[in-house]
């Protein structure tokens, strides 16, 4: 019986999607799991996996077609299987494809059915593994525990960042013979033996090209005003050094510097609602919550993911919200609808060594923060120069409809929350 | 086999002839002036009160049975009655002369007895005590609907209706009745005033007596122990093993004279000539007159003789003089009390085994209007006063009848709040359960415990090569010291067996114990597993902490209706208000063939009412046995003889000198597994550990290994934790594996954990067969061999694995098929 590939409900607000390329070939063998193709929506690029093993019998769309969430895009099937019935053009209506729900086993063969552990159901359900095609290894050829964690395991699993070298055709698996283990960036070599061509031309598509469009259009449509400052940062070193030798049991060891960072923001913004605020169609929408924007680098590009009500969070639910979200941007698993929503976004390039820039808005948001790294200042101090530790802030808002006063009153404060972070989070 | 006895052959081999004592029948001649000395004529007029209540009180029922009403009153009653009417005179004539600390134990048909026995109390407690009895008894709820039913004029009035009262709501199931209604007919009884449990199982008393009547003598308790049984009941063999237990030599020969002597008990046999529709003398026995029985005991012939039960003040001269040798620590006795039921044997009984004659003669003779008759002959009474003593007892009883059966003031429990399992246990602890200092023969630190405790206390050096075996403390000497221990700290405990003493146990658990305890707390028994289990339920239910042991398990059939029927029911057939801290140790044989090698664990574990442990280690020995010495429940105590040699080599620091306690129910982890979860009882846990080890080596798999220790209570969470992890389990004791508990274990793992299971429980059992010869052991108890087979059939194939053994699923088809 072919199956029928749909286009996944890619977020609660998405209600299509455009195919940017196909993976596999009509007539080629694809396997349950395997990425079928690659689409996009107004937020996230994503890859649609089959949920069948078999043949590629058919593909309804080209890419660059738009095509409604739910409606069939491909057919697997055995050579040669009948797949009219599920095309979304035929005009008469598709017959249901599930498989018979008749009571009658009477003349079911041992062996015709496939069994499988409750506990082995239950793993496949929450890896979203049809077992169909399994074979069980269990006593009477069922399935247990074991054969899901095989399937898994059989499946090549790839880092990000060699995901992204692989796609981005340049380099090639060094050992085709090394597929039972987590493939990474030092498995791979460049795709010519000579090293890299000295020109390569890319198309752009997906998540690239959503980035360039949105890039531009930011910088066109807003008048962008960008502040400079820094806040004393001996508090929020010695608190991060409380942190990491804290108990473990604590469950926060692994706060960062930028965890701190977001609380402080996140904490200081509600007095600010000018700068907590979208600006379109000539008006202006102020949030009394703070959902929070985080640049997140991942190898496909700059992905925003949004820390809801963030300014409830406690420090710890924070760190872990801010952890999930951004491992969740990197291993392409991230929802597109925790990629929307944002009212003040926070980008950290600290870390990288960069002492100051100007971000770049996130529009319809009307203010973004660039944190740069924590530098030594000469600072007064009882007639003498200290050397103290600052971190640097740079804010960019949108001179349309956020002052420069209002600006830099906020990075005052903050200034002040960092500095004095302890006092912060008593609060 | 004391060694201070020597079997002379020179004398066992001499010719001789055995005389017996002549055994007086009806010997009590009437003499109505010297009984006007004994007793006033109230007290005479007393007696024939005390029938008469009697006769009313069971007519009630009578009619409740077959006709649903009595005077007015309606009522259905759903239990059994099985009535004594007739036989009043047996039971008031031998609560004459009895004070409220002699304790009588009865029958099925025990109604007359426990109210002949509770007027007799009444009238020896003065007022402050009565109140103070009904006050404090169950929070003084039957008392509160007593004095609902008139305004009495004497504390003495007032108790008797309670007396009557509290008996019929227990018969009605009621919860103000003496034991909430638990007991029921068969059952009623009420301590305070010396009336112990009766029993439904035919003889059940005369054990429980006994062990009563040794709890009187060794903790020098005041009163005698009266077991009130049937004359069928001579027959069975507790009956019989209760006897020759009482008649032990032992206690004269062997125990400190300061102690007394035997223990008082008086076996009163109520011979109403019938044992259901059989007759035992002319049909189902050969002894002609009962009271020939007491040829066979002893010396004294049980002081035995044939008593006119008719006639209640033979009977209470007869009761005087066996009191009088029993007090002087000359028991047992034995009273063949012939007396007559005009009722059938229950309101089922058509009586279709004799004749209409028969009971018409019998009636003619009728005990009540005989005495009646003396009375006024004598002066005592007139016929007027005897009327309205009837009258008068016929309005009292109906109208406690009445409140009886009225829901509004005697309602049920209310099981639904599990008030029942509720009183399954008492779950106390007590350090001793009095507070004299024990009797002991030498201070415990010049005990055996100077050996043991100085010896290694666990069983590997630390590069985990083997100790000296008996250089290091064992599974034996934990029990040892555990036994110990208690001994020193409860005046009350006591420990019997069939080799207790000088042997040490069979299996050596009791080394040293014989230098320590004296006589009277540790001594041997004859090979009467129903008396050794029997006589520790009855000394545990006066108050005192037994520890019985039973060689082998195979032997627990023999003490069947004392482990299933009595150790395990009596807390909640009392509705809680007695204790039975009994602890039953019980060896699992090996290489004994068939009857000497079974573990029956699972039996016990079915029973309700048993607390259910089996150590495998000695940690967990010692920890255990302290756990249930301190107790106050029923506790069946498992170990096995595989173990007994064994040191600790587990629990990584030993076995500790000092007193501790293991978490009652709860399993032990003994290794940390993930791929697999094998939960064990008993000396199974060593084949899992090694079964454990070559799945790692051979398959690479990881193995979790629990002890369940406990079979009941149990806690199956820490089980169900194991099973979320592994997704795997097996569970393995020696046990045969058709109803084993294992499969209740399962049973429960899988509804528990169901959604975690990666394949169903695995049940490995012995097989259903008789125990094999040692030499083919490995044919019939699990080893490591069968527990990787079984994974590797029913769990998780393991590849490339060649079974050993047949242990795949079909062997359960082909197996039950055959009944093997």
């Amino acid at each position: 019986m072919p199956q029928a590939i749909v286009m996944p409900k890619l977020g609660n607000t998405v209600e299509s999607a455009i195919i940017l390329a196909w993976h596999i070939g009509v007539g080629d063998p694809v396997k349950m799991g395997e990425a079928l193709c690659e689409v996009e929506t107004d937020k996230a690029t994503l890859e649609v996996e089959s949920s069948a093993s078999g043949i590629l019998l058919a593909r309804f769309f080209e890419a660059g077609d738009e095509v409604p969430v739910m409606q069939n895009i491909a057919v697997v099937g055995r050579e040669g299987e009948s797949f009219d019935l599920l095309s979304p053009l035929s005009a008469s209506p598709a017959e249901p494809v599930t498989p018979s729900t008749s009571d009658d086993h009477s003349d079911e063969k041992p062996g015709d059915k496939v069994f499988i552990s409750p506990r082995a159901r239950n793993l496949a359900g929450r890896k979203g593994i049809d077992c169909s095609a399994i074979e069980g290894t269990g006593p009477d050829g069922r399935i247990i525990e074991r054969d899901i964690r095989a399937y898994i395991d059989q499946q090549v699993k790839m880092s990000p960042v060699a995901k992204a070298m692989l796609e981005s055709g340049e380099y090639q698996i060094a050992d085709a013979g090394a597929v039972d283990k987590r493939i990474t960036k030092s498995d791979l070599r460049p795709s010519s033996p000579g090293g890299s061509p000295e020109l390569k031309a890319i198309d752009l598509t997906g998540l690239r090209r959503t980035i360039a469009k949105r890039m531009l259009e930011s910088l066109r449509t807003t008048a962008q005003l960008t502040l400079n400052a820094s806040a004393d940062a001996t508090s929020l070193q010695a608190f991060r050094a409380r942190l990491k030798s804290s108990d473990e049991a604590l469950g926060l060891h692994d706060v960062t510097i930028n965890d701190l960072l977001l609380f402080a923001v996140a904490r200081t913004l509600p007095a600010f609602p000018e700068l907590n605020a979208l600006y379109e169609k000539d008006r202006i929408l102020q949030y009394a919550r703070v959902h929070l924007g985080m640049a997140v680098d991942t190898p496909r590009g700059l992905l925003v993911p949004v820390i809801r009500g963030a300014d409830s969070l406690s420090l710890r639910a924070l760190s872990d919200e801010a952890k999930r979200l951004a491992e969740a941007c990197r291993d392409s698993s991230i929802m597109p609808d925790e990629l929307t929503g944002g009212s003040f976004t926070l980008t950290n390039l600290g870390g990288l060594g960069i002492e100051s820039f100007t971000p770049i808005l996130n529009p319809p948001q009307v203010g973004i923060l660039g944190i740069g790294s924590i530098n030594l200042k000469p600072v007064e101090r009882d007639g003498a120069v200290a050397h103290v530790p600052h971190i640097s802030l740079s804010l960019t808002v949108n001179h349309q409809v956020v002052d420069g006063a209002p600006a830099a009153r906020f990075l005052a404060q903050l200034r002040k929350n960092i500095a004095s972070i302890e006092l912060l989070l008593a609060l | 086999m004391p060694k201070s006895l020597t079997i002379d052959p020179h004398e066992a081999r001499q010719r001789s002839l055995l005389r017996a004592p002549d055994i007086p029948v009806n010997a009590y001649l009437s003499d109505p002036q010297a009984e006007a000395e004994r007793f006033s004529s109230a007290e005479l007029v007393n007696i024939y009160h005390d029938m008469r209540l009697i006769r009313e009180f069971e007519l009630v029922l009578d009619g409740f049975k077959k006709t649903g009403s009595y005077r007015g009153i309606q009522y259905n009653h759903l239990g059994p009655a099985h009535l004594s009417i007739g036989q009043e005179a047996a039971a008031v004539g031998q609560c004459l002369r009895l004070d409220p600390e002699d304790f009588i134990l009865g029958s099925h048909r025990s109604h007359g007895e426990i109210l002949a026995k509770g007027l007799s109390a009444i009238r020896a407690l003065d007022e402050d005590c009565l109140l103070d009895i009904m006050e404090n008894y169950m929070g003084a709820a039957a008392l509160r609907v007593v004095e609902g039913i008139d305004d009495f004029n004497d504390i003495e009035s007032l108790a008797q209706a309670y007396l009557i009262y509290g008996t019929y709501a227990e018969i009605f199931a009621r919860a103000t009745g003496f034991n909430c209604g638990m007991g029921g007919s068969m059952h009623t009884f009420f301590p305070p005033f010396g009336i112990m449990p009766n029993n439904a199982i035919v003889g059940g008393s005369a054990d429980i007596a006994l062990g009563m009547a040794l709890f009187k003598r060794i903790n020098r308790k005041r009163g005698i122990v009266i077991a009130n049984i049937g004359d069928s009941s001579v027959a069975s063999g507790p009956v019989w093993e209760a006897m020759n237990f009482a008649a032990m030599d032992q206690y004269h020969t062997l125990w400190d004279a300061e102690i007394g002597g035997a223990p008082p008990i008086l076996f009163n046999f109520m011979n109403n000539f019938y044992g259901m529709g059989g007759q035992p003398q002319g049909e189902t026995l050969g002894f002609g007159m009962l009271a020939r029985v007491g040829l066979g005991l002893n010396a004294a012939a049980m002081h035995s003789e044939r008593v006119d039960g008719y006639d209640p003040l033979a009977v209470a001269d007869a009761t005087r003089r066996k009191k009088e040798v029993l007090l002087a620590g000359q028991g047992p006795a034995m009273l063949d009390v012939i007396t007559y039921r005009y009722s059938g044997h229950s309101p089922s009984d058509a009586s279709s085994y004799r004749g209409r004659d028969e009971v018409e003669m019998w009636r003619q003779q009728d005990s009540i209007r005989g005495f009646g008759a003396y009375l006024c002959a004598n002066g005592h009474a007139d016929n007027k006063t005897l009327e309205d003593t009837n009258g008068l007892i016929g309005e009292m009883i109906t109208r406690i009848a009445a409140a009886a059966v009225d829901l509004d003031r005697s309602p049920r429990l209310h099981v639904a709040n599990d008030e029942i399992g509720a009183m399954m246990f008492s779950d106390e602890r007590a350090d001793a359960l009095d507070d004299r200092a024990p009797d002991v023969l030498q201070p415990m630190p010049e005990s055996r415990f100077e050996v043991t405790s100085n010896k290694h206390r666990f069983g590997l050096d630390e590069r985990g090569n083997p100790l000296p075996k008996l250089k290091t403390l064992n599974y034996a000497e934990a029990i040892f010291e555990a036994m110990l221990h208690r001994f020193y700290q409860d005046p009350t405990m006591i420990a019997f067996g069939e080799e207790n003493r000088d042997w040490g146990g069979a299996f050596g658990a009791y080394r040293g114990l014989t230098e320590a305890i004296p006589y009277h707390r540790l001594f041997n028994t004859p090979i009467s597993e129903a008396a050794i289990v029997g006589a520790a339920v009855g000394y545990a239910l006066a108050g005192g902490r037994a520890v019985p042991e039973l060689m082998y398990c195979d032997f627990m059939g023999r003490a069947g209706d004392e482990i299933f029927n009595q150790m395990a029911k009596w807390q909640a057939m009392s509705a809680n208000v007695l204790r039975m801290p009994l602890v039953l140790r019980v060896s699992v044989g090996m290489k004994y063939g068939a009857q000497h090698s079974q573990d029956w664990s699972s039996l016990v574990a079915h029973i309700p009412g048993l607390k259910v442990y089996f150590p495998a280690t000695a940690y967990d020995a010692k920890g255990m046995l302290n756990l249930a010495l301190r107790g106050s429940d029923p506790v069946v105590f498992f170990e096995s003889q595989r173990l007994y040699s064994r040191p600790e080599t587990l629990f990584a620091g030993g076995v500790p000198v000092e007193y501790y306690e293991i978490e009652e129910g709860e399993p032990h982890l003994h290794r940390p597994g993930s791929d697999i979860t094998i939960v064990t009882i008993g000396a199974t846990l060593y084949r899992a550990l090694e079964a454990a080890d070559r799945l790692r080596t051979e398959h690479g798999l990881s193995a979790e290994v629990i002890d369940a220790r406990f079979l009941n209570p149990l806690n199956y969470e820490p089980i169900v934790q194991s099973l979320r992890k592994t997704g795997k389990v097996l569970l393995a004791s020696d046990a045969s594996e058709r109803g084993s508990f294992l499969h209740t274990m399962a049973s429960n793992i899988s509804q528990l954990g169901f959604d975690f299971l990666d394949g169903p429980v695995a049940v490995l059992g012995a097989r259903n067969w008789i125990t094999p010869p040692a030499e083919l052991d490995e044919s019939f108890f699990p080893s490591a061999d069968w527990m990787i087979d079984i994974i590797h059939e029913r769990l998780l194939p393991l590849p490339g694995y060649q079974p050993r053994t047949r242990q795949g699923k079909a062997e359960i088809l082909t197996r039950n098929r055959a009944g093997i």
